[in-house]
């Protein structure tokens, strides 16, 4: 984790878009990689490079299927990176609640009794 | 926010070493991200019935309307070719088309949404070759031709309608439930119409049900 206890693997918004991506997905679902692309706007090089910091961690799956011409490669959010996603968004979700409440504190004698 | 601001975050730019050493993306800036991707997702992901609606209403109107208009006012309807013909053919197109949209929506999608959906594709074509079968059965058995001429009008919209019914109560999607049990009534309805008027019953009632689906479904998936 980062010093905001942030998860440092989806913490990057090309990762952060994947995996958002991925988890609007039912579960059991999966999406070929070229829609992936088209969806995130990253290069090849630039979405396998971070699918596999992605499945390094255990965060995604990915499947080849078919050869030649008619290969597909799949991208799914496996179980623990949709867990990882909940617990980012609980993280994210404190973070951006601690850093409103001064500025509502602060507003607070301005406003009318 | 008072966040850092980090990286832009535009598809494309962006570091794949990735930001493990610190947090050059602000939180409120992840949630903007989260938000727009999702945002995304969804308008990639969202499948439409509204083609699906729109074909099949056209197909019912036209092509039953035609059988309707070339049979009325016969006893016992000799339909001619034609306008069987044309039935079959608008049906046979809007089954086609359907099929397509329905296809193009999932595309880039495996997994088990898209099985569903090619397995509810493949038993609605499955109990319309059944349908067609077992009314062959019926002629072979002696059946008149105004018996055949009110099973094949009312056959294909029951058997539509049992589908809407059963596939949309297990996702609790009220609406189409609600399409399926009136496409039920109709069929049922239909065939006390006549030999003749079960065209125009279910061409008027089962057509215009669809194109209403059809108007109503984005405000329906926007609810």
């Amino acid at each position: 984790m980062n010093q905001d206890g942030l998860d440092p693997v989806i913490h990057a918004p090309a990762r952060l878009r994947i995996a958002v991506t991925l988890a609007a997905l039912p579960d059991g679902d999966n999406l070929s990689f070229t829609t992936l692309q088209d969806l995130i706007g990253l290069t090849p090089g630039n979405l396998i490079t971070h699918l596999r910091k992605l499945e390094d961690a255990g965060y995604v799956s990915t499947a080849k299927n078919g050869s030649g011409v008619t290969a597909r490669t799949s991208v799914a959010l496996t179980g623990s990176g949709r867990a990882a996603l909940e617990r980012y968004t609980t993280t994210l979700r404190q973070l951006l609640d601690s850093a409103s409440r001064p500025q509502t504190r602060d507003a607070l004698p301005n406003a009318p009794a | 926010m008072n966040e850092p601001a980090g990286t832009t975050g535009s598809p494309g730019t962006d570091d794949p070493a990735g930001t493990a050493a610190g947090t050059p993306m602000g939180a409120a800036e992840a949630a903007d991200i989260m938000a727009d991707a999702a945002r995304r997702a969804r308008r990639q992901f969202r499948v439409s019935h509204r083609v699906t609606f729109t074909v099949w209403g056209l197909g019912l109107l036209l092509g039953y309307g035609t059988m309707w208009l070339s049979v009325r006012g016969q006893r016992l309807p000799h339909g001619p070719d034609l306008a069987t013909f044309a039935a079959v053919t608008l049906l046979s197109v809007a089954s086609v088309m359907s099929g397509v949209n329905e296809a193009r929506a999932d595309s880039g999608v495996g997994g088990l949404s898209a099985i569903r959906r090619r397995a509810s594709f493949l038993s609605v074509l499955a109990g319309l070759a059944a349908m067609f079968a077992l009314g062959g059965a019926l002629a072979h058995a002696g059946a008149s031709q105004a018996v055949i001429s009110v099973f094949e009008a009312s056959a294909p919209v029951l058997v539509a309608g049992l589908f809407y019914l059963s596939t949309s109560i297990a996702q609790l999607n009220w609406p189409v439930a609600a399409l399926g049990a009136w496409l039920l009534a109709v069929a049922a309805a239909a065939g006390f119409a006549g030999p003749a008027g079960v065209w125009g019953v279910n061409a008027l009632a089962a057509g215009l049900a669809y194109l209403l689906m059809a108007a109503i479904e984005p405000r329906l998936r926007r609810a």
